[in-house]
């Protein structure tokens, strides 16, 4: 679901959205990016974003928030200060120091690694992934796979942002993963 | 004692839980060593090993391995300090030989710690009319945008290059071998802000001094830069110059 559908959320919304910027071709020509750089200039506006993910998930004993890097850092880390939980961060190849596991995904051309620290996770713990964005969804499944792996539950992936053109809510449905947003993109990127 | 230590192939030494109650094996002292806690004790939260390594590093505030009638007169503070420190690991040889990288995932993975890391900021830097914390890439986005969100200021990322969409302002600084770009948006920041600049560790100082050039060009002022760690040999903190340095954890 996205946040638009509750009651008592749309002012916040609405702020939200208005301060989130889109820079054409970038990384690459066609390219729409969606940048949240200007959500994080606006106090109030961020405030209200991590406000409406801890409402969500407080009290539901979520124990773990795993944010992807380096977007999924910029939010997570609030949102587990908030609801009590600890932050493991899901990082690219040899950032992580010590002992990791790896999971391989798809981009559009190519592969790419995600990695976890062994011991971050422990088996039953209930956990919360967060990106700023998602698109193909390929991010938050290597990120689940992961978290899966060390024997958490995925409760659910949380994003500031969805473009729902590039179906990665269907992905994650496959996979049984529910999927909450608070804004949805559009624009259809990658046009 | 050996029946409760267990000597891994990987050359740590993992230590039973109620060990942290009692005085560390002698031949295992608290000045050679820099250890993460784990394990459940005194209702506190603490993992379920220790991993011990033997290095030249000291971590300071080592409190919670003090007698207990020593932690009646430890104030709160330092009683925050303290589980912080040892929530911090060491591992050698990251990210290459001779280098013992100071790991603050595992304070991230104590709810209190970082809370209370947080907090120690938070209760430094509100109400002193600070408007942006700048955060440099990566660990420096886990630290900045909770003290942000505290006190009221924006958050502006500072980032390797390409990655911040749009236009931006680069600064290039030295490395050990070779150069780097640290970059940040264009209109961020405005002239006459006042910042506080933060990132996980200082070690030479090189990045969080291009951090401060990039928001000086564009004519904010900076009030502190603020780590979690200091590595002090390094001396970052005098190639700060006039700008001061404010750390929880000082690593020797």
């Amino acid at each position: 679901m996205s946040a638009g559908e509750n009651d008592g959320c749309a002012d916040r919304i609405d702020a939200i959205k208005s301060t989130l910027r889109v820079v054409p071709d970038f990384p690459k020509p066609g390219i729409l990016f969606l940048d949240i750089t200007t959500l994080l200039l606006d106090p109030k506006a961020f405030k209200d974003t991590i406000d409406l993910f801890v409402e969500r998930y407080k009290q539901k004993n979520i124990s773990v928030v795993a944010g992807i890097e380096a977007r999924g850092f910029m939010f997570g880390p609030a949102i587990a200060l908030a609801i009590g939980a600890k932050f493991v961060p899901l990082r690219k190849p040899k950032k992580l120091p010590g002992e990791v596991i790896s999971e391989k995904y798809v981009l559009e051309y190519g592969t790419d690694c995600l990695e976890m620290h062994v011991g971050a996770v422990e088996p039953g713990e209930r956990a919360l992934v967060v990106d700023d964005l998602v698109a193909t969804g390929g991010t938050l499944c290597a990120a689940m796979n992961l978290l899966e792996r060390a024997g958490a539950v995925v409760v659910e992936c949380a994003c500031v942002i969805e473009v729902p053109d590039l179906k990665g809510r269907e992905r994650l449905r496959l996979q049984g993963k529910p999927l909450y947003v608070l804004v949805e993109s559009q624009f259809e990127a990658g046009s | 004692m050996m029946n409760t230590l267990r000597y891994l192939s990987s050359g740590i030494f993992v230590i039973s839980p109620k060990l942290l109650t009692s005085s560390l094996p002698t031949s295992v002292k608290p000045s050679s060593i820099s250890a993460l806690a784990r394990g459940e004790t005194a209702g506190r939260r603490f993992y379920s090993t220790i991993a011990a390594v033997r290095t030249d590093l000291k971590v300071k505030c080592f409190s919670n391995m003090a007698a207990p009638d020593h932690k009646k007169n430890v104030d709160v503070k330092d009683d925050r300090i303290s589980r912080i420190s040892s929530s911090i690991r060491v591992i050698p040889d990251f990210p290459k030989p001779g280098i013992m990288f100071q790991d603050i995932t595992t304070l991230l993975l104590d709810p209190v710690a970082f809370k209370d890391s947080i907090d120690l900021f938070i209760e430094r830097y509100k109400g002193k009319d600070i408007s942006v914390v700048a955060g440099v890439e990566a660990r420096g986005f886990i630290f900045g945008p909770p003290i942000a969100l505290a006190i009221g200021a924006k958050f502006v990322p500072m980032r390797k290059p390409n990655k911040l969409p749009g236009a931006v302002i680069s600064e290039e600084y030295s490395l050990e071998y070779g150069t780097d770009i640290m970059e940040m948006h264009v209109g961020a920041v405005q002239a006459g802000e006042r910042v506080l600049v933060i990132d996980d560790l200082i070690a030479t100082g090189g990045t969080l001094v291009a951090a401060i050039k990039l928001l000086e060009r564009v004519g904010a002022s900076i009030v502190e830069c603020a780590c979690v760690i200091e590595l002090p040999d390094l001396k970052g903190r005098d190639r700060l110059g006039d700008k001061p340095l404010f750390v929880l954890v000082s690593s020797t």
